[in-house]
């Protein structure tokens, strides 16, 4: 029995040994490998660390501030897009309702033209940076109407019944007019404390790329390639 | 690099996508079946290098990094190219389907270009190779730059002014390619030799 423990023993020193005489040969297998390795994932790093910094797309964000709309135009990740084209668009027709340029901070307003609010026109505005780079966004009307003053909507030719002043009976006249002075109010007021949370949610919709993005496409990349390898190596073995 | 979605009439599109497809045919032909881990290595490196964002100039500018897909693949760059472009594009919004193919040709028909010009450079020891790999990073970008302006004419942009506000723009990127493609260079062939077996074809 003593014998047989020894033994045991023994051959579980020799496992030992064999098992580290292993660990030796792969750590020096992996330090030839290192300094290759090394390189590549410095470089994959250099692209996963610095994914907050990301350029070279344009994005393009408005919203609507009472009566007049706000556009940003930045490229990712912050850097304002400055003197940049700024065009606005009817969603459907693509046709042209107003031009300008966005300011050092890559921001442009503009009062919302009457005919866009008239048809309730979806608005797709359209920044263009240099060197062939530009961006969009699409401003539903429904996110812009409900905030217009009434006074701005008045004079629009094709009023839908709906936003028109109903019609007021004699009597009841200086309470209604109290109330749409305080719908004003109230808009405005609201318009302004909105428009920050508007701007904010606003970048928020915009997609930003994220470590998943990265990591993915690698993964597609090695995968397109092994598919490939795949068949190759059939083929190979078929011939 | 990455023109955007939108912005080219389509007929350059089509150009582009045609060229492109010719480009990718004959790499694909190229490439034997040894090559495939390394195509696929490099690929992920162009993949990712667009994300290396480089904080100088008046807009922000990312890495490229088509001077080395040449220098290592030769005409294998253009489907490498391809199908990172083709992830960017759906991952992170660089570019865009349908301007692919033109991104395609703006960024590996210099790598592919300068594969061919550099390549004696390259074989020569010492000196003169070092002086090619700086020069093949640095060229694929000013030609790519080139290649954009090109593509922005039929948009009724001048050439020469779009040329420059690119050229003028890239002149860090060219140079920190360089350097980066120098550096990867000569680091292949003291460790990895069988990774420039192209450049000796």
């Amino acid at each position: 029995m003593l014998e047989r423990k020894f033994k045991v023993q023994s051959s579980k020193f020799k496992v030992g040994a064999a098992h580290r005489h292993n660990f030796s040969l792969l750590i020096g297998k992996l330090r030839h490998l290192n300094k290759w390795a090394a390189g590549f994932f410095l470089l994959l790093s250099f692209g996963i660390f610095s994914t907050p910094a990301l350029a070279h797309r344009v994005l393009v964000f408005a919203y609507a501030e009472g009566d007049t709309i706000q556009v940003e135009g930045k490229f990712v990740p912050n850097t304002p897009v400055r003197q940049g084209k700024v065009m606005v668009l009817d969603k459907k027709t693509d046709k042209v309702l107003l031009t300008g340029k966005t300011n050092d901070q890559g921001k442009f307003s503009f009062k919302i033209p009457a005919a866009a609010t008239a048809q309730k026109l979806d608005l797709k505005i359209v920044v263009e940076a240099a060197m062939g780079h530009q961006g969009q966004w699409l401003l539903k009307a429904a996110s812009y109407l409900p905030g217009m003053k009434k006074a701005s909507l008045a004079p629009a030719p094709a009023l839908s019944p709906a936003v028109a002043p109903t019609p007021v009976a004699p009597g009841a006249k200086t309470a209604t007019v109290d109330a749409k002075m305080l719908e004003e109010v109230v808009n405005q007021a609201l318009a302004r404390q909105l428009g920050p949370l508007n701007e904010k949610l606003a970048e928020m919709a915009v997609h930003r790329t994220t470590l998943p993005d990265i990591l993915g496409g690698l993964g597609y990349i090695l995968g397109f390639f092994g598919l490939w390898a795949y068949f190759q190596s059939k083929r190979k073995k078929d011939t | 690099m990455h023109i955007s979605e939108g912005v080219l009439s389509p007929a350059v599109l089509a150009g582009g996508a045609g060229l492109a497809v010719v480009g990718t045919a004959i790499g694909l032909k190229k490439m034997d079946y040894e090559a495939i881990p390394r195509v696929a290595i490099l690929s992920a490196a162009f993949f990712v290098a667009s994300l290396i964002h480089v904080p100088v100039g008046p807009v922000g500018l990312h890495l490229v990094l088509n001077g080395l897909m040449g220098l290592l693949l030769g005409w294998v760059a253009v489907p490498a190219i391809l199908i990172a472009l083709f992830l960017q594009a759906l991952l992170f919004q660089f570019g865009g389907l349908t301007v692919l193919g033109v991104n395609t040709v703006i960024m590996a028909a210099p790598a592919v270009f300068c594969f061919y010009a550099f390549r004696g450079l390259l074989r020569r020891p010492g000196t003169p190779a070092t002086v090619g790999a700086f020069a093949c990073g640095a060229t694929a970008i000013l030609l790519s730059g080139l290649l954009v302006a090109l593509a922005l004419i039929t948009t009724g942009q001048a050439f020469l002014q779009v040329a420059k506000l690119v050229v003028l723009a890239h002149i860090p990127i060219m140079i920190i390619e360089g350097i980066i493609t120098l550096f990867i260079f000569l680091f292949l062939k003291k460790v990895r030799p069988e990774m420039l077996e192209g450049i000796y074809a």
